[in-house]
C-alpha cells in the first residue's frame, strides 16, 4: 500500500472564488485524514478532483500522487480510488451477490462465489446474496455499498459524509465497521459532523482556509 | 357531472378505434355484404405480390428500427455531457417536428443520383460531369426507405431517452462505476442501459409497430415493385371490388406488428440473460477511446443529414436553374412560391382549419381528460391512448373508411377532423399528463382559500403555471395535423385537399421544385408552432417581470 499525497491542490470557481489555495496533504496507508467544513466550502469538489470527476468549469491547479505514480492523467477508471457517497447507490437492477461481484476483481467463478459469501459474513450480512437492494435496511445497504467498494481493491478510500444519512443509533456501528475494514489504507472523509471524526485521525479545517 | 365528461371523452376517443376494428374485421371474413360479400384472405394469400411485399416491409421495419436504436445507444453514450450533446437536444425537437413526407423528399434531393451529396464531390473527387446511373433512388431493396425512416425516428427515440436520463441518475452511476474501474461505455452498457431500455421500450415499440406500416414515407421512398405491404394494401382499398382483400391485409399487418412485438420480447429476454452473465464477470476491459470518436462522427453526420434534408427543400423551393454538377442554383427566383399561391391556398386553407381544430379540441379534451382524473380518481386510462400509436394505421383507418362509407359519412370534413383529432390526442394527454398530475395541488387550495371557484382556479392558476407544456402539446398536436397523410386521404375521399396530400400525390408527376415548395410549406408550418410553443411561456414571463 501507498501514500495518497496532494501537491498545491487549487481550485477556482467560474465566478473568480478560490476553494482552496495551495492544499497539500499526504495520508500513509492506515491513517485517516478528515477533511471538515461547512456547506459550500469545497470539501466534495476536492473529492470530484482526486477521483478525476471534476466539473470541467472549475479551474484546479495541483498534483495528486499515489506513492510514486502521478494520478493527474490517469483516467478515473484506472486510479483505484474507491469512493463511497452519502448515498449509497446500490444498483438497483442487480441482486445484492451481483452488486458485489461488480465490484470485485478477477478470480474463477467459484472463487468470486465464495469471496463473494466471505466478504458478507464477515459484515454480518451472511447469506443476503439473492436478495434485492431495496429490501435491504439502510445499515445493511451501508455495509454492502462499503464492501463492494473494497472488493475492487481500492489503494486509498474516499468518503464523501458516508454516514450522514443513516439513523443516528447506526451511525456508530458503521462507522466502526468502516474504520475496521480500511485499516490499511489511506482514508480521506470527508464530513461537517465532528462524531464522525475517529480518535486516531488528523483533521484538515476548510473553513480556514478560505 | 364530472363522471359523465370523462366517460364521454373515452367513448369519443374509444369509438373509431372500436369501429376501425370492426370495419376491418367484418369485411375480411365477408360478414359485411354490401361491401365485401366473400372472405379475402385467400385471395390475399394467392396474390404473387403478397410475400414479396410482406418480406419487404419485415426487413424496413427490422433494420430501420434495429439502426434507430443503435443509433440513439451510441449518441447517448458517446455525446451525454459534451458539448455535442447540448447541440443534439437543441436540435432534435424542431427535426421531429418536421413530417415524415417533407423530410422524405428533402432526403431524396440529398441522396439521389444528381442530389446534393453527389454535387458537393463532383466532379472533383469523381470525376462525374453527368449524374452517375450506378444507383437509382428509390432503389429497389428499400434502403432509401431505412434511411429516411432513420433519420426521422432516430431523434424521436433519442428525446424520449433523453427525458428519461435524470430519473436513472446517469451521473452517479458514471462516477461510481467509473471508480469501480469500469470505463465509460462499460459503465453505460451494464449501470445505465439496463434501467434506461424499460423506460423507452414503449417508445420502441411504437416506432417498430410505424417502420412496419408506414405509408406515406414508403409512397415516396420505399420500392414500387413490390412495394411495401402496406402500400400495396392501400392501392386495394380504394378498389371497389378488392374490400376482402385489404381488409384481410389490414388485419395480417396488424397480425405483423404483433408478431414483431413477441419477437422483441424473445430478443429483449435473451440480451438480459447475456448482459447480466457479463456484469457478475467482473471484467473490467480496456476503453478504446477510438469507438467514442468515431461513434460522435456518426453522430454528428446523422445530426448534419437530417438538417440538410430541410435546407434541400428550401433551396428548391427558391431554384430557378440549377445544372448538375453544381453546389448551389446558378439562377434563383421566388416564382415558385408566388405563382403558385392561388393553387396552394385552397390545400393551405384546408390544412390549417383541420390543424387548428385538431389543436383545440385535443387540448380541450386532454385538459378536461386530465381534471376529471384529478378530481374524480378515476383509474389512469395511459393504455388506451397508445392504442392509435400501436395498431397500424393502415387498420384502424380502412375499418373507420368502411364504416363511414356504410353510413354516409365519408368525404365529409368533420370525419377528417375527428381522425386527425384521434391520432393528436394521444400525444397531447401524454404529454401534458406529466406536468399535470406532478403539479403541487397546494396551488389549487391556496387559490381555493382564497374564494376562487373551480373555473377561475383552472383558468387564473392552474393552466398559467402549466403554460410551457400546454404550448408544447399545442405544437405537437399541430405538427401531428399537419403530417396526417393516411386518415385524410382515405376519410376525406379525394373532397379534403391538404398540403400532405397534394405533396404525397404530386410526386413523381410535377417539377421538384413545385414539390420542395409544398414540402417547405409542410415544413415551416410546425417549426413556426414549435417556435411559438418556446415563445408564448417566454412572453408572459417577460411581461410579468417589467
Amino acid at each position: 500500500m501507498y501514500p495518497l499525497r496532494v501537491d498545491n491542490l487549487s481550485l477556482q470557481l467560474p465566478d473568480g472564488t478560490m476553494l482552496c489555495q495551495q492544499l497539500s496533504f499526504e495520508i500513509a496507508p492506515g491513517e485517516i485524514l478528515v477533511l471538515m467544513g461547512p456547506s459550500g466550502s469545497g470539501k466534495s469538489t476536492i473529492l470530484s478532483w482526486l477521483t478525476g470527476t471534476l466539473n470541467k468549469r472549475i479551474r484546479a491547479t495541483g498534483e495528486v500522487w499515489l506513492g510514486e505514480t502521478c494520478l493527474n492523467h490517469v483516467a478515473v477508471e484506472k486510479r483505484k480510488l474507491g469512493l463511497m457517497l452519502q448515498q449509497d447507490y446500490l444498483f438497483p437492477h442487480m441482486s445484492v451477490g451481483q452488486n458485489l461481484k461488480f465490484g470485485l476483481r478477477g478470480g474463477s467463478k467459484s472463487e468470486r462465489e465464495s469471496r463473494v459469501s466471505a466478504s458478507l459474513k464477515s459484515a454480518g450480512l451472511e447469506g443476503l446474496q439473492d436478495r434485492d437492494p431495496a429490501t435491504l435496511s439502510g445499515g445493511q445497504r451501508a455495509r454492502v455499498s462499503l464492501l463492494r467498494t473494497l472488493l475492487s481493491e481500492p489503494c486509498a478510500l474516499l468518503l464523501d459524509e458516508p454516514f450522514s444519512r443513516l439513523d443516528v443509533t447506526l451511525r456508530g456501528q458503521i462507522r466502526d465497521f468502516t474504520w475496521h475494514s480500511a485499516s490499511r489504507l489511506p482514508t480521506l472523509l470527508v464530513t461537517h459532523d465532528e462524531a464522525d471524526v475517529p480518535a486516531n485521525a488528523s483533521i484538515l479545517d476548510l473553513s480556514g482556509l478560505r | 357531472m364530472i363522471r359523465i365528461v370523462g366517460i364521454v371523452l373515452a367513448m369519443l376517443f374509444a369509438f373509431p378505434i372500436v369501429i376501425g376494428l370492426l370495419g376491418s374485421v367484418l369485411p375480411a371474413f365477408g360478414l359485411l355484404p354490401p361491401l365485401a360479400d366473400s372472405e379475402g384472405f385467400t385471395e390475399l394469400f394467392a396474390d404473387p405480390r403478397f410475400w414479396p411485399a410482406i418480406f419487404l416491409s419485415l426487413k424496413t421495419a427490422i433494420i430501420a428500427t434495429l439502426l434507430v436504436l443503435v443509433l440513439t445507444m451510441l449518441a447517448l453514450v458517446c455525446a451525454h455531457g459534451t458539448r455535442l450533446w447540448r447541440w443534439l437536444n437543441g436540435l432534435l425537437p424542431p427535426l421531429l417536428a418536421v413530417p415524415h413526407a417533407a423530410m422524405a423528399v428533402g432526403l431524396l434531393f440529398l441522396i439521389a443520383p444528381s442530389g446534393w451529396l453527389v454535387r458537393v464531390i463532383s466532379p472533383s473527387l469523381t470525376g462525374w460531369e453527368r449524374p452517375p446511373t450506378l444507383w437509382v433512388v428509390p432503389d429497389s431493396s428499400g434502403w432509401s426507405l431505412i434511411l429516411g425512416l432513420v433519420i426521422k425516428e432516430t431523434p424521436f427515440l433519442l428525446l424520449a431517452a433523453a427525458a428519461q436520463l435524470p430519473a436513472v441518475r446517469v451521473d452517479a452511476a458514471l462516477r461510481i462505476g467509473r471508480t469501480l474501474g469500469y470505463a465509460p461505455a462499460r459503465c453505460w452498457s451494464r449501470l445505465i442501459l439496463p434501467l434506461l431500455y424499460p423506460r423507452i421500450r414503449l417508445t420502441l415499440l411504437i416506432i417498430l409497430a410505424f417502420n412496419f406500416s408506414v405509408v406515406d414515407m414508403a409512397i415516396l421512398l420505399g420500392p414500387g415493385n413490390p412495394p411495401t405491404f402496406s402500400v400495396f394494401l392501400l392501392s386495394l382499398v380504394n378498389d371497389p371490388g378488392s374490400r376482402a382483400v385489404a381488409s384481410a391485409g389490414a388485419l395480417v399487418l396488424a397480425a405483423g406488428v404483433g408478431l414483431l412485438f413477441g419477437v422483441t420480447v424473445i430478443v429483449e429476454k435473451t440480451i438480459s440473460q447475456i448482459a447480466n452473465h457479463r456484469r457478475e464477470s467482473g471484467l473490467r476491459g480496456n476503453s478504446l477511446p477510438i469507438w467514442r470518436v468515431i461513434a460522435q462522427g456518426i453522430s454528428t453526420g446523422g445530426l448534419v443529414l437530417s438538417m440538410l434534408t430541410i435546407v434541400m427543400l428550401l433551396i428548391w423551393s427558391v431554384t430557378r436553374r440549377w445544372r448538375f454538377p453544381n453546389v448551389l442554383p446558378t439562377e434563383w427566383t421566388f416564382s415558385h412560391w408566388t405563382n403558385r399561391l392561388g393553387e396552394f391556398a385552397s390545400p393551405l386553407t384546408t390544412t390549417l382549419t383541420l390543424a387548428l381544430f385538431t389543436t383545440v379540441f385535443a387540448l380541450i379534451a386532454a385538459v378536461a381528460w386530465l381534471e376529471v382524473e384529478r378530481r374524480e380518481k378515476v383509474p389512469k386510462l395511459d393504455w388506451m391512448w397508445y392504442i392509435p400509436l400501436l395498431v397500424p394505421q393502415v387498420t384502424l383507418l380502412f375499418g373507420w373508411q368502411a364504416m363511414a362509407l356504410l353510413t354516409g359519412s365519408d368525404g365529409k370534413w368533420l370525419s377528417v377532423a375527428y381522425s386527425h383529432w384521434v391520432y393528436a390526442l394521444p400525444y397531447v394527454v401524454l404529454i401534458l399528463a406529466v406536468a399535470w398530475r406532478e403539479l403541487d395541488p397546494n396551488w389549487n387550495s391556496a387559490a381555493s382559500v382564497l374564494g376562487a371557484g373551480y373555473w377561475r382556479v383552472l383558468f387564473r392558476v392552474r393552466l398559467p403555471l402549466l403554460i410551457k407544456p400546454v404550448c408544447q402539446a399545442a405544437a405537437v398536436a399541430l405538427a401531428v395535423s399537419v403530417a396526417q397523410y393516411l386518415p385524410t386521404l382515405l376519410l376525406g375521399a379525394g373532397r379534403h385537399q391538404t398540403i400532405a396530400i397534394e405533396l404525397v400525390t404530386s410526386f413523381g408527376g410535377v417539377d421538384r421544385r413545385v414539390i420542395a415548395v409544398l414540402a417547405s410549406v409542410q415544413s415551416i408550418l410546425p417549426l413556426i408552432a414549435f417556435g411559438l410553443a418556446i415563445w408564448i411561456p417566454r412572453y408572459f414571463r417577460a411581461e410579468r417581470n417589467t
